[in-house]
């Protein structure tokens, strides 16, 4: 590994000055849990390796995972193993608690942070399909000032992302309106411990009780495009449409053709394409049970509960 | 050259080490711990495995000086001259190790583990050890041998309850 030198930020405003002082002449990486990043400089080529690596990691105004007026917002540097247990999110989106349970194994959870997982945007982050679907924006902060937009438009593509070499992503929000928005994600890979995902699917709907109907309809994929995407076609069929499997299942092959899934050395893209079909059409199975339950005022708390249930 | 103190094993330690040093260069070169091994040096294997403010990290993913100021416990720390820690006594009475290459960071993650949740599942339990990747013996003896100390620890309780 090649040499570069740290500087420790106290918070995210020190951390931007520190981004603008030293971005004009030098490159710079920002270090937060350093899952991702330790092992990519480890094998970058010195052309590529930074002077500079800013340390966020004891930024502490980035930890949080509070309710706001504008909706629940979740810091940054909130870890993986974190996320897994706020009673918070296992109350009102126990698919973000199984998403973060996928991730790596449990020293890479304790360590990997969510905005971390977001900026390294690999196709396949597991942090991605549930928070798309929810609708999340994400918050960059730079000495000009903060803006905001959606996670979706945050990815650009692979390993890219909006983010401007100045600035620093400090918050995740999921807007007030989906507050509690049944949701669930499922990850298909070749194991269960340490193993990215082939395609990751998350949907997330409301529903009309009165008409038994689909409302505000979402179906996140990853793996399966450039970025985690929106399964259009399959969202615009479900508004609206009475909550039955039929529904479901087509709603499953439509997604497949909205994505642009590759082959490589883990699957064919002909697998990945039976596997969006199938895991889309679950993950509705999966929020609408969720959504039952809420409604008959059990508690819900995702797979990771029930796995504990059965102690 | 970056200063970096931090408790080690219960001990505080001080280096002066250049500023991309892993937290695992820093146990095993400066202070000459070397029961934290270099396996994969990506976070895959485990082999590095340490405890850091009671959670278990992969410390060839740290830099030295995010340890700066932190409690750090390595498999060094968990057997006096006398007794072996439970773990690896009973690691050792199921032989649950071939090599030994990924038993300290195997343990470590058990210790990480059964501190925070002295009774798991076995579901639980190969849950906290996907991190560790073993290539001789398997993974069976080894949770047997974690279920082991936790059911000691239980019998334990129990029988301090009674008592």
């Amino acid at each position: 590994m090649k040499a570069f030198e740290v500087v420790v930020a106290r918070n995210s405003r020190h951390a931007v000055a520190l981004l603008a002082e030293r971005v004009p002449t030098a490159k710079v990486k920002v270090i937060a849990g350093g899952t991702d990043l330790m092992a990519d400089l480890k094998f970058a080529p010195s052309s590529h390796a930074p002077d500079v690596v800013v340390d966020i990691s004891r930024a502490d105004d980035l930890r949080h995972i509070s309710m706001t007026d504008a909706g629940l917002s979740i810091g940054a540097l909130v870890t993986h193993t974190e996320i897994m247990r706020s009673p918070v999110i296992r109350d009102l989106f126990p698919a973000l608690l199984d998403a973060a349970h996928t991730i790596g194994a449990v020293q890479t959870r304790n360590l990997g942070t969510l905005g971390g997982n977001l900026v390294t945007a690999v196709p396949s982050v597991d942090s991605g399909p549930t928070l798309v679907a929810l609708d999340a924006r994400v918050t960059l902060l730079s000495p000009a000032g903060q803006r905001a937009m959606p996670l979706a438009d945050f990815f650009v593509g692979p390993r890219k992302t909006a983010l401007k070499p100045d600035e620093l992503l400090v918050d995740i929000l999921i807007p007030r309106e989906n507050l509690g928005k049944p949701a669930c994600f499922l990850k298909f890979g070749l194991r269960k411990g340490q193993a990215l995902a082939l395609v990751n699917v998350a949907a997330s709907f409301w529903v009309d009780w009165d008409r038994n109907v689909f409302v505000a309809p979402r179906i996140a994929l990853g793996a399966v495009a450039p970025k985690v995407i929106h399964a259009s076609s399959a969202q615009a069929y479900l508004e609206g449409r009475a909550i039955e499997p039929a529904a479901m299942a087509e709603a499953g092959r439509l997604a497949v053709g909205d994505a642009k899934p590759i082959n490589d050395f883990r699957a064919s893209a002909e697998y990945r394409r039976d596997l969006i079909a199938v895991l889309s059409r679950r993950a509705l199975e999966g929020a609408y049970a969720l959504a039952q339950s809420k409604r008959s005022g059990k508690v819900a708390g995702g797979l990771q509960a029930s796995r504990r249930g059965e102690r | 050259m970056a200063k970096v103190t931090l408790t080690v094993n219960g001990e505080a330690r001080t280096a002066s080490v250049s500023p991309e040093t892993t937290l695992l260069r820093l146990l095993r070169e400066e202070f000459g711990l070397t029961g934290s091994k270099l396996g994969c040096d990506v976070g895959d294997c485990g082999a590095c495995t340490v405890m850091v403010d009671g959670k278990s990290v992969n410390s060839c993913l740290m830099l030295a000086v995010q340890a700066d100021g932190r409690d750090v416990v390595t498999i060094e720390g968990l057997a006096t001259m006398e007794r072996l820690h439970p773990l690896q006594q009973l690691f050792e009475d199921k032989g649950s190790l071939q090599c030994g290459f990924c038993g300290p960071g195997i343990i470590i993650s058990a210790k990480a583990l059964l501190d925070e949740n002295p009774d798991p599942t076995e579901e639980e339990i190969r849950d906290a050890l996907a991190g560790n990747l073993c290539r001789c013996t398997g993974y069976s003896k080894m949770i047997e041998a974690v279920r082991a100390v936790a059911r000691a620890g239980r019998d334990e309780r129990t029988a301090g309850s009674v008592a």
